[in-house]
Order: C-alpha cells, then structure tokens, then sequence
C-alpha cells in the first residue's frame, strides 16, 4: 500500500508558492541573507583571525619555510629536495655569524646571496639592490642601526663576524642595498656575494641551511624528523615554523574561537528571525498542511515540501549574504590584523567559510521552517485544518472591569499573537543585555587611566638603535643630532622638553651595600618562593645577579635626564627609602637609585649612602622600583641585573662628555597638533629616529578596545535590529489577522477614530509590558554580566562604569514602532467596504 | 456487500465535567454503491463520523473497516496512502489549494501518488461537472459552485472506493446547491461510487438511498 511518494508534486507546490506568497518569500529570503551574512562574517573574520595570528608566528620565526635545516651539507641537501614530502627548498650557504656585541639580541648571517631564502623571509632590497659585485652587502635596517651604518649606497661597512669555526674576522664592505625591517626582528641576513662567501670562508659545503616548504604542513615537527630518519640523517638539526607548531595553533585557533562563538549567538538570532517571519502564518501553514495530508500528503511528502520550501528561499539569499558577509569583513579586517599593506580579508581569503555558513544558513532556516510542519504531522489532518493559533489556552476568566469598552478589548486584542510578542520580546532582551553588557565593558575601559599610565609625554623620540626591543642600544648612535634637539627647542609649540642619556658602568657594591639586596632576592615570600626564583625564566639577570652576590660587581645604568623626562621619570614613583628635593639633586651631588625589581620592595644601596660612578662620589637621595616605561629599546644581556642610577643631564654631560641621546620626550599645545607633527617628519625624515606619540598609545588602546568589543556590539546591533523587526512585524501580523474583526467592530457602529483609539490603547499596553519587562531585565543582567566581567578580568586600566544607553536609545524607537506600525496597516486592512471583510471566511 | 463499518465508535472530546461525547458508541455499516445522507443538529456529532470514516481523525475506542481495510491497525504513513487511493472528500469550504490551477487542483491526489491519470476518464469527468474550459484557471477565479464541482472532480479522480461530502452545499446558494447535489448523485451512479454526505438541508438528504440522523453522538434512526 505505501509503494508511492512521489516528490515531483512538493517541487511544483514550492514553485507556485514562490510564486503566489511573493511578500512573506521576500521577508524569508532576505532573513536568509541577512542570516547568511552574519555567518560569512564571522567565519570569514575568524578565519583571518587564525590566518593572521600564524601570519605574525611566521613573521617572528623569520620564514615563510615550515622547517629549516641547519649545517647540511649539499649531499644532505639534494637529498632533502628530493623527499617526497618537500613541495620546495631555498637553500641559504652561511659564512659565518655577525658577531658585533650591538647585535647580541640577534642572528644575522652573513651569507652567499640566495633569492628563494630572501623572498621567504621578505629579505629582499627596497633601497639599492642585492649585492652584485665583490664585497658588496647588503642589510636590513635593524643591523644598520645597531651598528650605526649611514643609509648610502656605497657607504663603508666594517663588520665584525664570526665563522663556524669560532674564530672572529673583521672585514670592510660596501653598502649596495637595504630592506626595512625583516620579517623576523630577532633572524636577519647579511648579503654578500658568493664570490665574496668564498673568499672569506672555504668551508660552505658544511654551512648549509635549507628551508623545506611542505606540500601538507599538518604536524611539522613529526615530518622533520620522519624525513631525517627516513633519509638516515638524524643527527641534523631543524627548527621548525612557529606558525606550524602545535601550541601555537591551537592558541591562534582559540583566538579564532571568539569569532566562531559569535556564531551560536547568530544561530539563535536566526532561527528567532526566521522563526518569526514563518510564524506570522503559521496557522495558515499548518491548515495548509493538514489539507494536503486530507488529500493523501503522506507526513515524509510534507516534510521534503517543507525542505525544499526552505531550499527555494536559501538559495536566492545564499549569494547575496555571502556578499555582504565578505563585504563586511573586509571592511573590519584591518583592524583586526593591522600591520599588512593587503587587506587581510583579500589575502587570508578562503572558500571554507563560505561553505560552512551556506550549510549554517541552510540548518537555520530548516530549523525554523520545520516547526510548523512538524505540528502539522503530528496532529491528525481533521485537526490540523481547523488549527487556530493560540486556541483553547487560556483558562483564565477575566475579571468584570470598569474599564472602557474599548479599552477593554485594548487588553484583549494585547494577548492575541502572545506567543509572536514573545518571542519578539525575548530576541530584543537578549540584544539588549548583550549590547548594555558590552557598552558598559567599553566604557569601563578607562582611556584616561591608560595613557596616565603608558603615555609620559605627547612624543617620545628613540634613537635609531633603540626603535626596537630587540635593538641593543648603541651609544656610539648620534640620530637625534644636537640640530634636531636646537629644532625642538626653538619650535613654538613645544610647551616641554626633556632627554634621557644612557651609559653602561661597571660598579662595585660593598659586602654590607649588597648584603641587604641579597636578602632581598633571597628572602622568601609568603607562597615559598625567593624572589629570585621568579626570575628563573632569563638566565642573564640570575647571572648577573650571581656576579654581584659574589663579587660585588654589577652593572649600572648611569641615566642622565632633564626636564620633561626627569618629570617623567619622577611621575609614578613610589620612593621605598628617602624623598625627591628636586633643588639638591639639581646640584648633581646626588642620584636616584631604581632596583632590579619592579615590586616596592627596596632593591638598591640605601638612601644615604655613597656611590661612587667614574671616580665621582654621589649620595643615593631615595630608592625606587624599577620602572620600564621610560626608555626605549634594550641594555646589554650583562645589564639584564642591574641598578639604575639616575642623576642630572648637567651631571651625565660631565661625566660622559660625548654621548649621544637615547629618548627625547616633547610635550606640545594641543591647537598646533598637526603643525607640529608636519614639523617633526620633515625634520626627522632619513633620521633612522623612531616617534611615538600619544596618540599612537591612545590608537593602541582604542584598538584593543576595538578588537575586544567591536564583534559582540555588531552582533548585538544586528539582533537588535532583528528584534525590532520581529516587534514590528507581531504589530503588523496582529493587524493583518484582524480583517474581519474590525468589520464587524464597524458594523456595530464603532467608527474609525474609536478604531484608531483601540489601536492606540493597544499600542500604549504593548509598549507598558515590553517597558516592564526591557528595562529591569536588561539592567539585571547587565549589571551580573558587567560585575562578573570586573571580577574575572585582569586589565588594569578599568573603572567600572555602568551604563544602558543602547536600551536608552531603543525604547523610543520601540515607543514609535507600537504606535506607528498598527496605524499604517489599518488602512491596508480596512481598505475593503465592511460587507466584503465580513464575507471572509477565517 | 458492506463497504464501511463502524462497530462501537466513540470520540469524547475535554476531559471530566467538560467532557463531550462526539460519538457515543456509533454502530453503522455502509452499503456499496449507496448514496447515504447523515443529518443533524450542529455538534451532534456529523463532521466527527465523517472524519472518522475518511481517517481523518482517529477514534478513542470501536473499530473502523473501509473496503476491507482496518483502519485502527495503520500508521501515519499508510492512512496517508489510504485516504489518497480509497476516499475522495469534498468539503464545504472546498480546500482547493489556491496556487493550483484547476487541472492541477483535479490531479493532485494522482500526482501524490506518482501514478498515471486516466485522460478517458478524467475527460469525462470534466466534461459532466462543466470544467473542460476552466482547467487552466485557478480556484480564486471560480464562483462558489465552480469551486465545488472542481472539488467533486478532485474527489472522483482517484476512483475512490467511497466518497465523503462534507455539506458540500453549505457555502452555495439554493440554485447551486441543488445543481452541486444533484451533480453528486449522478456522478456517484454513474461511477458507481459509494457516498457519504453530511447535510441540513432536508431536501438533499430525500435525495439520499439512505439517511442517518445523529444527535449528541448517537444515531437516533
């Protein structure tokens, strides 16, 4: 008996549904877009979240290579070329290692020039050119600064370096390119010539590098050493790509995860969207169906009706949201990974995404487009085609009321379409719980607090050696000239000025000076640990530390500084022993004396006592912590443990009579803002100085907001839109369903200003419970939310600052919807005279 | 020969005080080819019998034989299957599905079935019940009593063993209920088809070989 299901009728049925039901298909159809995307946008954006996290892996490993063999021979090396596995190679013949203690933070090779391993680490020249003839070489700008190399072509380059061997060479090249910084900061290349290579090492074939570009580059460091002990090679060693390494992906991944999280949220505000566009005509669905099943439909005929009703309305929708989607991201992507000249979206683009949120989409709309029919199977037809919505639940029996008539039936008309307000209701709840929890995260992040506490000054210039944080500063380094200070000075909107001058001392601390630093260190605090344990992770300051327990002798960093830096530096202080008399330490007969430990427990001589710095004798006048904020770049590995002593620029001057200047710090009138900033890249320009400004610290931190908001607020808007527009369409549809009443309303002599009456006092109820149920809910939760948020987070620049100002904002809006919405559509409901409404059979 | 038998039907509907007794007990066998009319009063109880008869709706208690088929003992599925080979229903608000023209409306329950109409006979049809120039036309573009001839001819399509009519006139002025009703019974001779039909009309029913009349879910002769 159950031999025939035929499916061709369900395809016919959906086209000419399509076809007669062209407004409600429209709605759908946009829902769906709307649906899809939101999820290409998220995908998309974590997608290129995860991409650009391995993108900076690789930029900090230096090469796009997924492994990097080190001193193979050629042998080896054809060999590896040949394995299977290996999609490509750039091999890379190391002469030896630059060797110039300015670089001791850093690896650069001085090697025969390879253009595959250039392009792979982004070594290629943008000023000059590689290197053509004998002992030319070219750089990247890092090295050059470190070493102080002017930026000409043909300039002379002494460089020290160091052959596999060990032994240390010194030889004089000339300048015939540059590149700006490479890809990773702490891996560079020095280009030479091979005819050059040759002449100063012999001994290439030993000093081979191979970088392996993969064909799969799942699980990297398994297939290194699977090809080794395939090629019997086992005793080579390999590094492998950061942005390939396990750890590091799943960190990316879950950075990723945020964005893919998001998606949940957009599943629910999808299916409730869509949810609500079918169950505007649910009734009439649901009668529909069990007609049909009266006719012979079996339950598996309807539900494929219902799949490829969803089918119809997915596909028009699919493209266009994918559009918007990818549009979308696009739009946001440079802000969440800065740094490319190509627009992440376009260069981390992928078509999984796009895959994933068609099937997304699909799931969605079924979900929602299945509830009805799924009501429909399962009532028996007789009752499914006399379905009406909301029928026989309320048992309640309503109270005689003194109330208007018409607001009587005010209130009755308000519990029609209960379950579409509803969930009109909830979708808007819950977007506005999310954006007033959100908004109040934002405001809460204290912009001021931030930059009292990064930002000193409006511009702090560095020195062309200590841009960087891996940079060594050099003190040989003279980029800020005594002509780009005469500048400054002379400039009128510079309202404050000051420089911080370095220097690299040895110093020696008496038995009963060191003693108390000892125990410092030693002592051990209330979780069991000595102090110093916690710096086990860098073995430079546990030895230096070591060298002055034992010896006494440590390394001082003489800071001499003035005006706005001596300000600067004096800010924040805590001051752990003695008190700052700016007058005597102008004197220059005494210093300021900063701990190796940044905790305020005092770490230096004791204030009082005498420290004498290049034969100078000075009185310690207050001890402080040690503050990292003030000088830019990095100190010696031998300086990792060390005291600061800070004393007057006059006093540095007199002491160290050729110094150059590490940090400047500039305070400006605000009005001359982008005159100043005019000023200072003329006269910087070719410099090598680095400027970084206030607002460079207030774009770090709006960024950072940004990155941690930017994605809820958006998915929080877009429910908040869809919420509005699931209100306003349970105004529409409970204006639509009414045809008929209100023709018998009229017939009974009620006319159209008492209708528009009813229409306003069913408006003001509607209003009044979305009212009571909006503002306490939103401010309960977000108050939990945003108090949860304060006690598990751990930035420091917060001041809690609770605010509803998205529900603010909406609750007019929704005001003008209850009242405007029900107006408008009474005049499409009561178009038709009263006798052709009341002929209609419900 | 019995063609429907209904042996100790019963379909309450609300629970305890409020409870309502649809059918109470209904015992009625149906002969082949015979026009049967059901009368009563409004909730006595028609459109239940009906629905019942047709597995539209399911019994609380009795048994149920259409052309030999049990209808207690099916699924969903196959009761789905038996409604679309063995009953035609005509309702009185015709439930023709308006995105259908009227050839489609008339083939709907043949295309569920993935089977082969028969044109002779579908020709026939159409020509007696005055459709032949409207196939193409959809439902809305009909009056009331072409809406019912096309829901007739919908019923006949499938050569059903039985034929349930739910006042079939009861949307249709006088002069159209007469022709839809007398439409009926000459269809259902000439195809010899067995018809169950719930009226008010007094008048219809006399057409009827047999009239049942229900009150508050019983047959009271």
């Amino acid at each position: 008996m159950l031999e025939n299901n035929n499916l061709r009728i369900c395809r016919k049925l959906v086209g000419r549904e399509f076809q007669f039901h062209k407004g409600q298909s429209l709605l759908l159809v946009l829902a769906v877009t709307l649906v899809c995307m939101l999820y290409t946008f998220s995908f998309c954006l974590g997608n290129l979240t995860y991409d650009g996290f391995l993108y900076s892996f690789r930029t900090i490993y230096g090469s796009d290579s997924h492994i990097i063999y080190d001193n193979i021979t050629e042998a080896q090396a054809a060999a590896l070329k040949k394995h299977p596995a290996v999609k490509e190679t750039a091999a890379l013949s190391v002469t030896g290692v630059l060797s110039d203690e300015m670089l001791e933070n850093r690896n650069v090779k001085l090697a025969a020039v390879s253009e595959g391993w250039a392009k792979a680490t982004g070594a290629v020249p943008h000023s000059g050119r590689m290197p053509a003839e004998k002992d030319e070489i070219a750089l990247d700008e890092i090295t050059m600064n470190s070493l102080v190399i002017p930026h000409e072509i043909g300039a002379e380059v002494p460089i020290r370096w160091q052959s596999e061997d060990g032994e240390e060479h010194m030889h004089m090249f000339r300048l015939s390119g540059w590149w700006r910084n490479p890809a990773g900061e702490t891996d560079s290349c020095a280009w030479i010539t091979e005819e050059t290579a040759g002449e100063l090492c012999d001994k290439t074939a030993d000093t081979l590098m191979l970088g392996v570009t993969l064909y799969r580059p799942g699980d990297v460091e398994k297939q290194a050493k699977d090809m080794l002990a395939e090629l019997g090679m086992e005793d080579i060693s390999y590094t492998t790509n950061l942005a390939y390494n396990e750890a590091r992906q799943d960190y990316a991944g879950r950075e990723a995860m945020a964005f893919y999280r998001m998606n949940l949220i957009v599943v629910l505000c999808g299916v409730l969207m869509l949810c609500h566009i079918v169950q505007l005509s649910a009734q009439q669905n649901i009668r529909f169906y069990g007609r049909i099943k009266s006719l012979g439909m079996t339950p598996r005929q309807i539900r494929v009706l219902a799949v490829m009703r969803t089918v119809r309305v997915c596909l028009p929708g699919i493209l266009p949201g994918w559009i918007l989607g990818f549009l979308l991201c696009a739009a946001v992507a440079p802000q969440v990974v800065v740094g490319m000249e190509q627009n992440p979206a376009f260069a981390f683009f992928q078509i999984w995404p796009f895959f994933i949120s068609a099937l997304l989409t699909g799931a969605t709309a079924l979900t929602a487009c299945l509830l009805p029919v799924r009501r429909a199977v399962r009532s028996v037809p007789a009752e499914a085609m006399r379905y009406v919505e909301g029928a026989g639940r309320s048992r309640r029996r309503r109270r005689k009321s003194r109330a208007s008539i018409l607001r009587r039936i005010a209130l009755t008309g308000l519990s029609r379409q209960k379950k579409q307000s509803l969930l009109a209701a909830f979708s808007l709840l819950l977007s506005l719980v999310i954006l007033c929890g959100v908004w109040t995260v934002r405001m809460s992040y204290d912009e001021e607090k931030y930059l009292e506490g990064m930002a000193l000054c409006d511009y702090r210039l560095a020195d062309a050696s200590a841009a960087s944080g891996v940079q060594r500063y050099n003190p040989k380094s003279r980029s800020i000239t005594p002509q780009i200070m005469e500048a400054l000075l002379a400039h009128p909107a510079v309202t404050g000025i000051g420089q911080a001058c370095t220097r690299e001392v040895l110093l020696y601390a008496k038995p009963e000076e060191r003693a108390p630093i000892i125990d410092t260190f030693e002592e051990v605090d209330e979780y069991g640990n000595a102090r110093k344990a916690y710096m086990a992770d860098d073995p430079d300051w546990l030895a230096g530390y070591e060298r002055m327990r034992e010896t006494g002798e440590y390394t001082g960093i003489v800071t001499g500084v003035d005006g706005l830096m001596l300000e600067n530096a004096m800010a924040r202080q805590v001051f752990l022993e003695g008190s700052f008399d700016q007058s005597a330490f102008a004197t220059g007969k005494y210093v300021l004396a900063a701990g190796a430990d940044s905790s305020y427990i005092r770490s230096t001589p004791p204030a009082g006592s005498r420290i004498t710095i290049c034969g100078r004798e000075f009185e310690i006048m207050a001890s402080i912590p040690y503050e990292s904020t003030l000088l830019s770049g990095a100190d010696s590995r031998q300086a990792q443990y060390n005291i600061t002593y800070y004393l007057p620029h006059s006093a540095f001057d007199e002491l160290f009579p050729e110094h150059g200047i590490r940090n400047v710090a500039i305070n400006i009138d605000h009005e001359e803002l982008r005159a100043f900033e005019e000023f200072l890249d003329q006269l910087l320009e070719g410099s090598g100085v680095d400027v970084f400004s206030y607002g460079d610290y207030r774009w770090t931190f709006q960024n950072a907001v940004f990155h941690r908001c930017f994605i809820p607020l958006f998915v929080g808007s877009v429910m908040l839109l869809i919420g509005m527009l699931n209100f306003a369409n349970a105004l529409a549809a409970g204006m639509l369903v009414r045809k008929k009443e209100f023709a018998v309303y009229e017939s009974l002599g009620m006319t159209r200003k008492q209708l528009r009456r009813l229409l306003l006092w069913e408006g003001a109820g509607g209003y009044a419970a979305l009212f009571l149920l909006l503002t306490p809910g939103t401010a309960i939760c977000t108050w939990l939310w945003g108090k949860w948020w304060l006690a598990h987070t751990n930035t420091w620049c917060i001041t809690w600052r609770f605010s509803l100002l998205p529900l603010w904002v909406s609750l007019p809006a929704l005001l003008v919807l209850a009242f405007t919405v029900p107006l408008c559509f009474l005049k499409v409901v009561t178009k038709e005279g009263v006798t052709e409404r009341l002929r209609v059979i419900t | 020969m019995d063609i429907i038998t209904l042996h100790h039907v019963k379909k309450y509907y609300g629970r305890k005080e409020n409870v309502v007794k649809a059918l109470d007990g209904i015992d009625l066998t149906i002969e082949q080819g015979t026009f049967t009319a059901i009368v009563g009063a409004s909730g006595s109880g028609k459109t239940t019998l009906l629905n019942m008869m047709g597995g539209l709706d399911v019994p609380d208690d009795g048994e149920i034989m259409v052309d030999g088929v049990k209808l207690s003992g099916l699924k969903e599925e196959q009761l789905a299957v038996f409604r679309r080979k063995k009953v035609g229903f005509i309702f009185q608000n015709y439930n023709l599905i308006p995105t259908l023209t009227v050839e489609e409306n008339i083939l709907f329950p043949l295309e569920l079935d993935g089977s082969a109409p028969d044109q002779g006979y579908l020709e026939e049809i159409t020509q007696l019940l005055g459709l032949k120039d409207k196939l193409d036309a959809f439902p809305e573009m009909l009056s009331g009593g072409g809406q019912q001839r096309v829901a007739i001819a919908r019923a006949l399509a499938v050569k059903p063993a039985i034929l349930l009519a739910d006042e079939p006139t009861g949307n249709l002025d006088s002069q159209n209920g007469q022709n839809v009703a007398g439409l009926l019974k000459m269809t259902t001779e000439l195809f010899h088809r067995t018809l169950v039909m719930i009226t008010h009309n007094m008048e219809l029913a006399q057409l009827a070989d047999r009239v049942v009349r229900l009150q508050d879910g019983r047959i009271v002769s």
